[in-house]
């Protein structure tokens, strides 16, 4: 099958190569991403980011004609429920209304400021990872819009991820579904923390250790993490699950986020000095950037 | 040219798929365009542009620098050694194009993992690998013959095809 061609040229250019590509992984290892290949990353991404920005204005209504085409099938029984959903919503929105007033009253009453609302940084997704294996999204948005490394990122429907370098017009978010990733999260029903984590996409693993309380399909699980707002929506668990011996317990949870075909996010203004830091992620992740934030 | 069509591979390979994923994954685009050239540019060139395309991949990528570098290097390599094979029998062609990529995620996956990425602890790691190459199966119709028109095809010379 293989072409005999003896040690010509070709062959020793593919060596020497496969050399260099190993001493760079090798140097870059090293470096834990930092330096000038971190210089290089951000360098090249600056330059990139206008070709992706046109590449994507140019191929957007080409992509959704597709897209719209594979949603046609569901979109019917979709519109439905969603019909069924907005009735039973405006129903919540007038208790709702009505219980907010009240609380509204009371912080008056009792003289308490009201939880810090914080300012966000709409954004679309440009560009994916280079491959499936890497749980990253670039958005427009970056240092100039008010955006730095580290702040949480989400959507309509809870934490997307959060921002792991930055540029002058341009951000990158890892997502929570990151192998990487270990977000610190408080099961909504019953109070108890545990820690959830990536596993490269799909499904995150949730680990609670001293725990008693059994967890039901469904329960949400929300921020408890010094690096993020408390009490955003992250994951509902996707598995019933009681503890094992030694109060541990280990199930799975599905994100909340539309991580699959996020487009618009909003950053959250917000760093971690705000409350004080409690970084359950693992030390020394293995690459990065320059500007790739250190746990 | 071979330069335009790779950053335009690895621009499409980058945006096309942000909303559009089919079962939640993505070809591996830029792989396929260095396939498709590497089977008409020069030995030498296929290689440069194999690792060029990788080395940006890397620097677009947190992956170590060098990673995907080393694995287009070696679709190009693959590639260049197997081409006079394609030509001969072209049904060759859509299972080698198969087999280069999911070879190529594999080789991935592989130095990921010794290199600290966790790559094979990702809990898809066999969808990561098996729908990108089919996914690269299916656009090689489009993607091979529309690189052929544009690099156009080289010569067979008496050395081999299209040495520079």
């Amino acid at each position: 099958m293989w072409r005999r061609t003896g040690l010509d040229r070709s062959n020793i250019l593919f060596v020497a190569l496969v050399v260099v590509s190993l001493v760079l992984m090798t140097m870059d290892l090293r470096a834990s991403g930092e330096g000038l290949a971190g210089t290089l990353r951000d360098g090249t991404q600056s330059v990139f980011t206008p070709v992706q920005k046109a590449v994507s204005f140019v191929t957007r209504p080409v992509v959704g004609f597709f897209e719209g085409m594979s949603d046609l099938v569901g979109l019917r029984g979709e519109n439905q429920a969603l019909r069924l959903q907005v009735a039973q919503l405006e129903q919540e929105l007038a208790r709702t209304e009505s219980l907010q007033r009240q609380v509204e009253e009371l912080e008056a009453i009792l003289a308490i400021e009201p939880p810090e609302e914080y300012d966000t940084v709409v954004a679309r997704v440009l560009a994916t990872g280079v491959s499936d294996f890497d749980a990253l999204r670039l958005i427009d948005k970056g240092r100039r819009h008010g955006i730095t490394v580290d702040m949480p990122v989400i959507d309509e429907g809870g934490l997307v991820g959060r921002v792991v370098a930055v540029g002058e017009t341009w951000a990158r978010i890892r997502l929570i579904t990151d192998r990487s990733m270990r977000v610190a999260v408080r099961v909504d029903r019953t109070g108890e923390t545990g820690v959830l984590i990536g596993r490269g996409g799909g499904l995150l693993a949730l680990e609670m250790l001293n725990t008693e309380t059994a967890l039901v399909e469904g329960d949400l699980l929300v921020t408890a993490d010094g690096r993020f707002p408390a009490g955003i929506p992250v994951a509902r668990v996707a598995e019933a699950a009681e503890a094992e011996v030694g109060f541990s317990l280990r199930t799975t949870a599905t994100p909340v986020a539309e991580l699959t075909r996020v487009d618009y996010v909003k950053v959250l203004v917000f760093t971690s000095d705000e409350v004080g830091s409690a970084d359950p992620e693992e030390e020394g992740l293995p690459t990065g950037t320059g500007t790739t934030i250190s746990p | 040219m071979a330069v335009a069509l790779a950053l335009l591979g690895v621009a499409l390979q980058t945006t096309l798929f942000v909303r559009f994923r089919p079962f939640d994954a993505s070809p591996a685009l830029a792989l396929l365009v260095v396939l498709a050239l590497s089977r008409h540019l020069g030995r030498m060139e296929s290689l440069l542009v194999g690792f060029g395309t990788g080395l940006l991949l890397d620097l677009l990528s947190e992956t170590a620098l060098g990673l995907w570098a080393l694995v287009a290097t070696a679709v190009a390599f693959t590639t260049v050694r197997l081409r006079h094979r394609f030509e001969d029998d072209v049904t060759l062609l859509v299972p080698g194009v198969f087999l280069i990529s999911f070879a190529a995620l594999a080789l991935y996956g592989l130095l990921g993992t010794i290199f600290g990425e966790q790559t094979l602890a990702d809990a898809q790691v066999v969808r990561k690998m098996l729908l990108p190459a089919v996914y690269n199966t299916v656009l090689a119709v489009l993607v091979l013959p529309a690189v052929t028109k544009l690099v156009g095809e080289r010569v067979r010379s008496p050395g081999g095809w299209g040495e520079s």
